[in-house]
């Protein structure tokens, strides 16, 4: 495969994978009006309930206690509900809050899991995580792994892109956008708020759970490092490249994010000096990429125009 | 109008650069490639670039002495900044984009999201320092690496805290993987020995201070602090004990074994009173000379911790694929064990190509010492114990293999 064709297929499956999160997030934040800076906690819950529900029960020096040996295909389910357990667990007492105090005590819960996931062994071995996670053998399609899990997180994102945008779209999506625009005034015409906002956030924390689940059978490793505030700040940023509202947004904004990382990387360098420049540079190069995105904001105005037509 | 005109230059400019990139990569198809994916950047970053070092020296060795019967080998690196996904999407370009026969160099994290890769890919993947306990399970076929596991570590520090006869000792272990495993089993060591544990402090990386855990193991006065952790955090716990008041000896594990450290905390607080212990070459063997000299006249310094082990990767990839039927990944898996182990001994890639060339098995001595791999694809491991003297680790004492039979 050539380095242009590897490049689209790392940008397809990572930024499918992480649009589903973007979206969700474009959901809870745009349309409902919750900051949510604790996006990652609901996906590390996705992939920690795929890889504890699959894996095999521990043995030799293993230190996790539960390991259920079970198919994919449950795991995959597991990791939904338990997405959404967390919110449930999350939601409730943090959604009477409001703008920035929501940030905080969403960031804190999510703080709260890695520690707990890294201190409490007994979940997912700790910081060794559970290595060697089950995935469904993707050869009995007869096309490249790399291909169909590609496709895989491609078609989780569509399937979210369609069950948000038909969400969106009918009156509940309307009620979603009333209560954001003015809480009193929807109250007023009978709109139960809090149920309403603590639907919200539960019905998008859901794929991000299943996002989890697809991303623990690509890395084959869940441990905590790989669920850092970093995925956070990810999926802000590539909500905010791609503009608020709109979910072709989300999915451009994070796929052009992704894109610029492997863009950055593509280069073949065949020596350790040369190597080591561009791994120094390539947070500055990032960076001067930002800044020039978010002054003319390409990908925000294009989703806007698809939007309007 | 103006927007549009860019956005086409932009797009024309992103399309030469991309065949340029593709030519490029048709090009040096010629060559046997061999990916060096390491840590460049983060808190691993020093020993990425002296394993990366390490290996391009190896491979101009190899090409000097005529490359392999494939053809000579070429290197591509890339910085994972210890990060498996990163890890997975770099190996996967050197892998499927650049032809990479075998990728080297990741370190432990990285190298077990990596398991699935190489057996589904048919392409090795060798670490001169991922120890983790995770491979003493995953590895064997694929997989392999030229540093011994990280439970070996553990019972080289527990032999020397024995042998230095301390009566109390305090563990303060930073909770990952790497440092956890070694320590619980230098603590069975010292159980076994009758030495007193006087406190064993798990400790999170990245806190601004560990002066609340350290309270309780000054209080108890050791002897002597094994100490497990990072350069970032180790750095800080070793300035605060100092700060309040131990005056006791440390033994640190091989991420504090770099000479940053003397300029961190300050050589005057290490200096006579430090220890460091770590996975190394046997320093008499006259592989490891030889490759010494070699290091010294081609970059001017002396090789940094598990330089040996990654020269020694790179010597073992080119004579399995002199040694192979294909110049693969398969190839290369299917001989490796035969290159490291039960032939005629050879310490050199020449020597070795001229061995295979006359017919015979060969068995590679690496620079780092015996590279019999077990089931595991693990060598048996050798350890250094160095001292903190005037600024600098010096050798104090060498754990051979045969130490822990």
């Amino acid at each position: 495969m050539n380095t242009i064709a590897q490049i689209a297929l790392t940008v397809l499956m990572f930024g499918s994978l992480f649009s589903v999160l973007t979206l969700s997030l474009n959901l809870q934040y745009a349309r409902g009006g919750m900051i949510n800076f604790g996006t990652v906690a609901y996906f590390a819950a996705g992939a920690y309930a795929y890889a504890i529900v699959t894996q095999e029960p521990p043995h030799g020096l293993d230190q996790y206690l539960v390991g259920l040996n079970a198919p994919w295909w449950a795991g995959f389910i597991a990791a939904g509900f338990a997405a959404m357990a967390f919110a449930f667990l999350t939601g409730w007492p943090t959604l009477r809050l409001r703008g920035e105090y929501l940030a905080l005590t969403t960031f804190a819960f999510a703080e709260m899991l890695n520690s707990l996931l890294v201190n409490e062994r007994g979940i997912g071995n700790g910081t060794v995580g559970l290595a060697n996670v089950e995935r469904p053998d993707a050869a009995i399609l007869g096309l490249s792994e790399n291909l169909v899990y590609a496709g895989a997180a491609f078609l989780l994102m569509l399937a979210t892109a369609y069950a948000f945008g038909r969400l969106l779209a009918s009156p509940y999506g309307r009620a979603v956008d009333a209560i954001r625009d003015d809480e009193v005034a929807a109250e007023a015409i009978g709109k139960d708020v809090a149920r309403l906002r603590f639907q919200v956030f539960v019905i998008s924390s859901i794929p991000i759970g299943f996002a989890g689940a697809l991303y623990a059978m690509i890395t084959t490793l869940v441990n905590p490092d790989l669920f850092s505030a970093e995925v956070t700040f990810f999926v802000w940023i590539a909500l905010v490249l791609g503009g608020e509202r709109t979910i072709l947004g989300a999915v451009v904004g994070t796929m052009a994010l992704v894109g610029f990382q492997e863009v950055i990387r593509a280069i073949p360098f065949e020596s350790v000096r040369a190597a080591e420049i561009a791994a120094a540079a390539e947070d500055i190069v990032t960076g001067a990429l930002f800044i020039v995105i978010l002054r003319w904001q390409p990908f925000a105005a294009l989703a806007r125009r698809r939007h309007s037509a | 109008m103006k927007s549009t005109v860019s956005i086409k230059g932009v797009l024309l400019k992103s399309t030469l650069l991309a065949g340029a990139l593709a030519v490029s990569t048709a090009s040096a198809r010629a060559d046997v490639t061999i990916g060096v994916l390491v840590p460049l950047t983060g808190e691993l970053g020093e020993f990425g670039k002296i394993v990366a070092g390490a290996v391009e020296l190896g491979v101009a060795e190899v090409n000097a002495a005529g490359g392999t019967k494939c053809g000579n080998l070429r290197t591509v690196v890339a910085d994972t900044g210890g990060n498996p996904e990163v890890g997975i999407r770099e190996a996967t370009k050197m892998i499927e984009s650049e032809g990479a026969v075998a990728v080297v160099g990741p370190t432990s994290g990285v190298m077990v999201a990596l398991v699935d890769l190489a057996k589904r890919t048919k392409t090795v993947i060798m670490s001169p320092y991922a120890g983790t306990i995770t491979l003493n399970e995953l590895g064997g076929d694929y997989v392999y690496r030229t540093v011994s596991s990280d439970l070996g570590d553990g019972a080289a520090s527990g032999l020397w805290l024995t042998d230095q006869g301390y009566k109390r000792v305090a563990f303060m272990v930073q909770n990952e993987e790497s440092t956890i495993s070694p320590a619980q089993v230098a603590r069975d060591k010292l159980e076994t020995s009758g030495i007193e544990l006087t406190d064993y402090v798990v400790y999170n990386p990245g806190q601004p201070s560990y002066q609340a855990e350290l309270v309780s193991v000054l209080a108890n006065e050791p002897d002597a602090i094994y100490l497990a952790g990072g350069q970032q955090s180790g750095v800080t716990v070793i300035k605060e004990a100092t700060a309040g008041g131990f005056e006791g000896e440390w033994l640190f594990t091989a991420d504090l074994a770099v000479p940053e450290v003397f300029d961190a905390v300050g050589a005057q607080y290490l200096n006579g009173r430090a220890y460091v212990e770590f996975a190394d070459a046997d320093s008499s063997l006259p592989e490891f000379k030889a490759f010494d000299a070699l290091y010294q006249e081609k970059t001017g310094g002396e090789p940094g911790p598990f330089a040996a082990n990654s020269f020694d990767m790179a010597n073992l990839i080119a004579l399995s694929l002199e040694s192979a039927e294909s110049c693969t990944g398969e190839g290369i898996n299917s001989v490796i064990r035969d290159v490291a182990d039960g032939g005629e001994a050879v310490s050199s890639f020449a020597a070795g190509k001229e061995a295979i060339g006359a017919g015979k098995d060969i068995n590679l001595e690496g620079a780092s010492g015996p590279l019999a791999f077990d089931a595991s694809g693990t060598p048996a491991g050798a350890y250094s114990i160095q001292q903190a003297k005037d600024g600098k680790w010096e050798n104090v004492k060498f754990y051979p293999a045969s130490a822990f039979e």
